[in-house]
């Protein structure tokens, strides 16, 4: 039987709708059929790891994925409700063909989705995700006899996911943190697992909520008050905040400053990593500071696109100690591939318990560049286009250029990035200079150059 | 007439007529239709021990939390012990995912009402229509459902049992049983049942499998030939065996020998309607006359029903009946609850061999033995209505008959014995019925009443 599905809530790391009018336990479990069929068909496996977020409308969406994916004779390990690193540490543990997550991470409530990842830790590929949703848009999966139907296991992941962080983790001070949950789902794992490993924690917002009333699940500054208040009122060490299922955290510092994940990541590379060596992958959004401090310490700094997929992937491949996501995706492979926001704090941690210093200090020493993030009107048939022009043009005339995701340019006293949105019918412009000045006069040159393109191919449609 | 819905629930092979979009669906209209009348529903669900329950299960359950009703998974359970569960923890409905005895490959949805009894006929032709013209009303996003888990159902109905019965009597006799749950959901409560009333216990089939490699789960006599020769080979004193869902149960005397459940039903009749001096009794329609022998020698009443437990159930309920069941082994004491209980049953024949102290062939040799013949005559559906008519108005004036029973079918009794013309809810014929203490009789007004139906059906 087939039902109208949009096309739509099939997006490039992951699918999201809201919850009734895009996505429903109809569609959900014709994506466990999509998805049972890919993991036998495409990856040849037989057993995928599912779990969801604390939305209330995951509990039908996931159940009805299970039934899906069980009709096509793949076996379901059900985490049950969890934050996504305990769901995605017992797929990677139980060495899982696919691991999936019913969430919508940091979007508004009545909002749900789903993402993938292999047992390996690392996120479905936009191109792999497409055949799950060809599969699901197409109504190509067959189901099996009766005898054939996959077996559905529950396992609770919270004590083996407790344990392997009390196992990685020690600490000689007594540290003190604040811990911001959002009343979401890290409200199921990180008072746990912070008081299993002896940190003195200062709760905000740890009861599950799961209308998110409190405050937006979206961990940007202007949303963390509450928390930025707890750790100077309480003297902390730091504060983290999560997002909606636990995939970023937005870390605060002693002084109840809110770094950038840039900075977070620059701490966790000058101060967190055994070994000064191997190649940090950071996206190209992310600050020239990344590279200037890290570089002359050992590392190679690797651009890659825009995704959190692209960074567990790439930074398997290329051994990496560190990933670091502009939008507040950090990994640290040493633990996992996979992308859950625990670990953050907990290096943090780890870096102050061996650090005479606080992390404002630490903080304090990492240069900050003015940026600026514009937005240019394009219409959605020519904006992919435009870029593509750009990046023919400014080769000729720049001699920096990294055209893997939109336009980079680098120069030596700033960047400016151009990229065209997936979603809407604009082009996005950041940039990054070592002052105010250059920073506007470059915004202005690009963005000039942009337009001029844009009139361009006007002009050559009409 | 209800579509989906058979004589006990919806039935069908597995990924075929029984697959996850059925579930989904029934899930919805099931949570629509008690959302009518209730603000936030609340359903308990287990199911037996069949491979495809847990797809099943968690479609069937998404549907329900999507229109916003709480569902609570009781896991792998007998189906009375749902049933109990539905009634004495007060909830609004509940769900079991079983096909009763059938083969493997099938499975099934049957619906609970919030006493415990089967849905009647009027609750799933509301869940039909509303599936049928997928009238769904979906709850907003902070308002569906809430699933959890109690793994406590087994051992409640457990001691729900043991308080029903004469516990202490039953284990002074230490009496030796072999049980035969066909790798089906008794296995998860008989053998913890009879241990504590005392048994010892020989197990046959007692793991749960969802292939049934001990034999297919009706327990007729072609499935059980490894339960009459183990009660003999070990000398018990009887043997038990459940369905596939462990709502009926069917009995092996010491000396081996199979018997049949119209037998054990007029065995528990009989001395319960002793006990109980008097008291009204239930039966279907079909259910042979030792069953009222009995019962009539106890000064009580017998009433019967349309063929289907629920409609026993119900009619127990109305009349606040003493006892009631079924010939296929199904009997429902309704000091525990309202439906067929197979552990309750074998728990109760064992308390009557205790009172009785006789062996339970000594039992079943004072029931009186009727010779019953079976037969059908095809008839296209849509002439079965005017062929009821028909038959009672032709038999209406037959000097041989002495009363006509119009309950389910046409049931004619007569000198020596009954007919029973019932036409099939299923297939497109009748079924005749005829029984006597002579053999010969029963064949008799098997043969002339099936005539004459012919001739009936042949004349439209």
């Amino acid at each position: 039987m087939k039902i109208d599905i949009s096309k739509h809530i099939f997006r490039a790391y992951d699918i999201r709708g809201l919850y009734k009018k895009d996505i429903s336990p109809e569609i959900f479990y014709k994506m466990g059929l999509a998805a049972g069929n890919y993991v036998k068909n495409v990856i040849h496996g037989r057993q995928i790891a599912v779990g969801n977020d604390i939305r209330q409308s995951s509990i039908p969406l996931v159940h009805s994925f299970i039934a899906g994916v069980s009709a096509t004779g793949i076996n379901i390990i059900y985490t049950g409700n969890t934050a996504f690193g305990q769901t995605l540490f017992k797929g990677w543990e139980l060495k899982q063909d696919l691991i999936a997550f019913v969430t919508a991470s940091h979007l508004p409530p009545e909002w749900n989705g789903i993402k993938f990842y292999y047992g390996d830790g690392v996120g479905l590929p936009e191109k792999e995700l497409m055949k799950i949703r060809d599969f699901t848009l197409n109504d190509d999966f067959d189901v099996v006899d009766w005898e054939k139907v996959g077996d559905v296991e529950s396992v609770d992941p919270k004590t083996s996911y407790k344990n392997f962080f009390k196992s990685k983790f020690k600490f000689n001070k007594k540290l003190k943190v604040a811990i911001d949950c959002g009343g979401a789902s890290t409200t199921l794992s990180v008072p746990d697992v912070f008081d299993a490993i002896g940190l003195d924690t200062v709760h905000v917002f740890c009861e599950p909520d799961p209308s998110f009333s409190k405050r937006p699940s979206e961990p940007k500054s202007e949303n963390l008050t509450v928390l930025v208040d707890a750790v100077k009122k309480n003297n902390c060490d730091f504060g983290v905040a999560f997002d909606g299922d636990g995939d970023r955290s937005v870390i605060v510092d002693n002084t109840g400053k809110v770094l950038s994940a840039d900075e977070t990541g620059i701490i966790l590379g000058k101060y967190g990593l055994a070994e000064k060596k191997g190649t940090i992958i950071v996206n190209v959004e992310c600050s020239k500071a990344v590279k200037e401090q890290l570089e002359p310490l050992g590392f190679k700094v690797k651009q890659i696109p825009v995704g959190h997929t692209f960074l567990t992937l790439e930074a398997k491949l290329e051994k990496s100690p560190l990933g670091i996501e502009s939008s507040g995706h950090l990994i640290l492979p040493e633990y996992f591939l996979f992308d859950d926001a625990l670990v953050v704090p907990l290096k943090i941690a780890e870096i102050l318990d061996n650090n005479e210093k606080t992390l404002g200090e630490l903080a304090a020493e990492i240069p900050t560049y003015p940026t600026k993030k514009e937005v240019i009107d394009c219409d959605d048939q020519i904006k992919f286009d435009v870029v593509e022009r750009l990046k023919v043009e400014l080769t000729k005339e720049f001699e920096n250029i990294n055209a893997m995701d939109g336009v980079r340019v680098d120069l030596k006293n700033g960047w400016v990035l151009i990229r065209s949105s997936n979603t809407s019918p604009i082009i996005r412009l950041t940039t990054e200079a070592d002052n105010e000045k250059i920073l506007d006069q470059l915004t202005m040159q690009f963005m000039d150059k942009t337009e001029e393109i844009i009139e361009k191919f006007k002009g050559e449609s009409k | 007439m209800t579509k989906l819905f058979g004589t006990n629930g919806i039935r069908g092979i597995v990924n075929e007529d029984m697959n996850c979009e059925l579930a989904l669906g029934i899930g919805k209209a099931w949570g629509t239709y008690l959302k009518k009348s209730l603000i936030r529903p609340k359903v308990a669900m287990g199911t037996d021990a069949r491979l495809s329950n847990h797809m099943l299960k968690n479609a069937i359950s998404a549907g329900l939390l999507s229109t916003g009703c709480d569902v609570i998974d009781v896991g792998l359970v007998p189906t009375p012990a749902l049933q109990y569960t539905v009634k004495e923890k007060d909830f609004d409905s509940g769900v079991v995912i079983t096909a009763s005895h059938n083969p493997p490959q099938f499975n099934g949805i049957k619906g609970i009402a919030s006493d415990g009894t089967e849905f009647s006929k009027d609750v799933e032709e509301g869940i039909e229509k509303i599936f049928f013209e997928k009238n769904y009303s979906l709850a907003e996003w902070k308002s569906v459902g809430k699933l959890s888990m109690w793994d406590g159902a087994v051992d409640f109905y457990i001691y729900g049992v043991l308080s029903n019965v004469d516990l202490e009597l039953i284990k002074d006799q230490h009496y030796h049983i072999v049980l035969d749950c066909g790798n089906g959901a008794g296995c998860v409560a008989t053998p913890i049942l009879l241990e504590k009333l005392g048994c010892k216990i020989t197990k046959l089939y007692c793991e749960l499998d969802g292939t049934f490699p001990g034999h297919n789960s009706e327990p007729v006599p072609e499935n059980l030939g490894d339960l009459m020769q183990k009660v003999t080979e070990v000398g018990a004193d009887l043997g038990a065996a459940q369905d596939g869902d462990a709502d009926r149960a069917i009995f092996i005397d010491e000396k081996g020998t199979y018997i049949w459940g119209d037998k054990t039903l007029a065995l528990a009749a009989k001395y319960i309607t002793k006990e109980k001096k008097g008291g009204t009794t239930i039966t279907p329609v079909t259910t042979s006359s030792c069953f009222d022998d009995v019962v009539t020698e106890n000064n009580a009443e017998v009433i019967h029903t349309m063929v289907g437990s629920p409609f026993v159930a119900r009619k127990m309920i109305q009349k606040n009946a003493i006892f009631g069941g079924e010939e296929n082994g199904g009997l429902i004491f309704p000091e525990m609850q309202h439906c067929r209980d197979s552990a309750m049953t074998i728990a109760k024949i064992m308390e009557i061999m205790a009172k009785e102290k006789k062996t339970l062939s000594e039992l079943i040799r004072e029931i009186p033995i009727y010779e019953v013949h079976k037969t059908k005559i095809s008839c296209p559906n849509d002439k079965k209505e005017t062929v009821m008519r028909k038959l009672a108005e032709l038999t209406k004036d037959d000097s041989g008959v002495i009363k006509i029973d119009k309950t389910d079918g046409v049931k004619l009794y007569v000198e020596n014995g009954w007919v029973l013309m019932r036409p099939s809810g299923t297939e497109p014929i009748f079924r005749v019925y005829s029984e006597s203490k002579s053999k010969d009789r029963s064949e008799e007004l098997a043969l002339k009443y099936k005539r004459l139906a012919e001739e009936i059906i042949n004349s439209q």
